[in-house]
């Protein structure tokens, strides 16, 4: 497993926030923690021989107190992850190590920890504080632990958050025998990055929020490392790799949700520069939930979601609908399909879970790729292909058994 | 002939008007009545209190939900509440915002501890399973005297006890109900039972509420409710513990940052 990389500052910074924790005397204390085991299974062998199945675990335990007076919070979040096939999705992660103080009209939150922006289910555009932990699933909602200092102002006028980012996490990426990846391998050790000070310069970011009756408004910046790195191909002996390489970027965001009787109308846009020209990018669409369905406790949900991107020629539309069961198990299920017009790409998902006594869950997650060409070996053209194209041969259907300890 | 039927008329049209008027009377007796029950808990400024769901199946089967509720009073309009789960495991930490309004929609936030997402959601869909018991949000949110209208039906015994029966018709087109029939004691006005009649007008549920205990000197609160569902024979027991009164809550501690923090 590789050792967990902290550089100097984030070292400091955690004993900054130990610090806090000794001087604290404490109220509640809860030790909790979830243990995943999961199977993936792989319809064909991968493009570069990996195998059928796959499978790993991921343990995250968690020690959560706060403060006699309930004015400071702590939280540690560790986690782990080890993957039968892969190394690279080995992980060791903070997720959180954090201090919360809550004062008069403002709180501060220093350590590491996750922050989530944004009102769209099926792509984030908005959503910037966190690296994703692009390997844990498909859909980019894992994300790392996050080294900040968070003030949050909250007043009549919304809540106003600013965020200095204490160093840069990397973007997770599967290696030679992993799967889903690329037809060249990322070379996650050796990245590139426009900063002299890498992974340890300092960036910031601001966000306002506030509804007025059944509208929500957001609108944010960011100004750092980018999260999303380009991929650089580069000589490796006789083939070829790909170094992500990350940029310094400014991201404003706007994020707009309206509810009109049972309908959510959402929005969220961004505009980006430092990667090339600048562009922008959207996501626009509903969230419409029909409850009692067929005279049974079911409610469907029923997402569309269309999706705009400078860098992109057409991109890929989403449309889904949610089966709530409502029954004592919380079953879920989610039927899906992102189809690109352009393309005839078609990318069809199913994602259920169900409880299983008091302490354990059971999800589901299946994906199909359709429309691509198949791609063979490393005869891949880059410029020509398809985004799906190198993914022909990796549909999947994965089983996760969480266990809440 | 003639006579006899505008004599007919006549008394055709004064039963009619009776029977406006004490339409129009019994009205003004429901809400009086509603009105005298809502009093019992006017003025509470604000509680806490943990809640023990117990929900048994036709078999008989019963499964334990835990939470932890917080409600603020709110001058001129409908209560803010925070629902916390604590059990079963997997939905431990999702917290639900709720701003009750007395002529309008409530506005509704879910909090997803998994994501730290905050999520608005359209306050329409109260009608659905709360967290697959008996009771839908709507029996659980704040029942405001504005949110319906009201007319007296009768005085009737309930357990020994002498009882008005009114009849509550939900305002907002969106409740999944069409019509509700409340028992209130006569002696200190505190809702005993209530049938619930669903879009179809069928009984669909029966709720009754029982452990009244009065804080503050005149805060009258049910320590148990319990809901069966006539249709599917489900029973859901919801239990209140470690009930409190005037805790010193403020709208700080139903705001989007305390939602975050909300365990």
């Amino acid at each position: 497993m590789e050792p967990l990389r902290l550089n100097k500052s984030v070292k400091a910074y955690i004993f900054l926030i130990l610090v806090a924790f000794s001087t604290t005397t404490y109220g509640e204390i809860e030790l909790l923690g979830e243990l995943s085991i999961e199977i993936r299974n792989f319809q064909n062998e991968g493009l570069f021989g990996q195998k059928k199945g796959h499978s790993s675990y991921t343990f995250s335990p968690e020690l959560y107190f706060e403060s006699e007076g309930g004015k400071d919070f702590f939280s540690i979040k560790p986690k782990f992850r080890e993957d039968a096939e892969d190394n690279e999705r080995n992980l060791e992660d903070l997720q959180e190590l954090q201090w919360t103080h809550v004062g008069e009209n403002y709180e501060t939150k220093i350590g590491i920890r996750k922050d989530f922006w944004g009102v769209t289910e099926t792509a984030h555009r908005v959503d910037i504080i966190n690296q994703t932990d692009a390997v844990e699933s498909f859909d980019g909602e894992d994300k790392l632990g996050q080294p900040m200092i968070n003030l949050s102002l909250e007043r009549d006028w919304g809540v106003l958050d600013l965020y200095a980012l204490i160093g840069s996490r990397e973007r997770t990426y599967a290696g030679k025998n992993g799967r889903l990846r690329m037809p060249f391998i990322v070379d996650t050790h050796n990245p590139i990055y426009e900063s002299s000070e890498e992974e340890n310069k300092i960036d910031f970011a601001i966000r306002w929020n506030h509804y007025y009756g059944d509208l929500e408004l957001a609108i944010s910046h960011f100004s750092g490392n980018t999260r999303e790195p380009l991929l650089i191909p580069a000589q490796d002996g006789n083939s070829i790799k790909l170094l992500p390489r990350y940029d310094i970027i400014d991201q404003t965001g706007l994020e707009a949700l309206y509810i009109i009787e049972g309908w959510a109308l959402k929005l969220e846009t961004i505009t980006r520069s430092g990667q090339g020209d600048r562009f922008t990018a959207l996501t626009t669409g509903f969230e419409y939930t029909q409850t009692g369905i067929f005279e049974t406790t079911l409610d469907l949900g029923w997402i569309i979601e269309l999706n705009h991107d400078d860098r992109e020629e057409h991109s890929p539309h989403a449309i889904g609908t949610r089966f709530s069961f409502n029954d004592i198990d919380d079953s879920q299920l989610l039927l899906g399909v992102l189809w690109n017009e352009s393309t005839g790409e078609t990318n069809v998902f199913i994602e259920g879970s169900k409880r299983i006594g008091a302490r354990s869950k059971l999800s589901i997650e299946g994906f199909v790729f359709n429309g691509g060409k198949k791609v063979k070996g490393n005869n891949f053209d880059f410029n020509k292909a398809n985004p799906l194209d190198f993914l022909q041969e990796e549909d999947f259907l994965r089983m996760e058994l969480t266990i809440f300890l | 002939m003639k006579n006899i039927s505008i004599k007919k008329l006549a008394f055709l049209a004064i039963i009619f008007l009776y029977s406006l008027l004490s339409l129009a009377d019994d009205a003004s007796k429901g809400l009086e009545i509603a009105i005298l029950a809502d009093k019992n808990t006017e003025g509470f400024i604000d509680s806490q209190s943990s809640m023990e769901m117990q929900l048994t199946n036709r078999k008989g089967n019963v499964v334990t939900r835990e939470m932890k509720s917080k409600r603020l009073e709110v001058a001129g309009d409908g209560d803010k509440s925070l629902i916390v789960f604590e059990s079963p495991r997997d939905v431990k930490g999702v917290a639900i915002l709720s701003f009750s309004h007395k002529n309008s929609s409530d506005d509704q936030w879910l909090y997803l501890p998994a994501l730290k997402r905050i999520k608005r959601i359209a306050s329409k869909n109260k009608s659905g399973p709360f967290l697959g018991s008996e009771y839908t949000f709507e029996d659980l949110s704040s029942q405001e005297v504005e949110k319906f209208s009201y007319r007296f039906l009768r005085d009737e015994d309930l357990n020994g006890q002498p009882n008005h029966i009114i009849e509550r018709i939900p305002l907002d087109p969106y409740s999944g109900y069409t019509k509700q029939i409340v028992w209130i004691d006569t002696q200190n006005y505190l809702i005993q039972k209530v049938e619930y009649y669903d879009r179809k007008s069928f009984h669909l549920k029966t709720g009754t509420f029982s452990g009244y205990k009065k804080y503050l000197d005149k805060i009258w609160q049910a320590s148990r409710m319990e809901i069966i569902n006539h249709q599917n024979k489900k029973k859901t027991v919801l239990i209140f513990k470690d009930i409190a009164f005037k805790t010193g809550l403020s709208d700080k501690d139903f705001s989007q940052n305390s939602l975050k923090r909300s365990r």
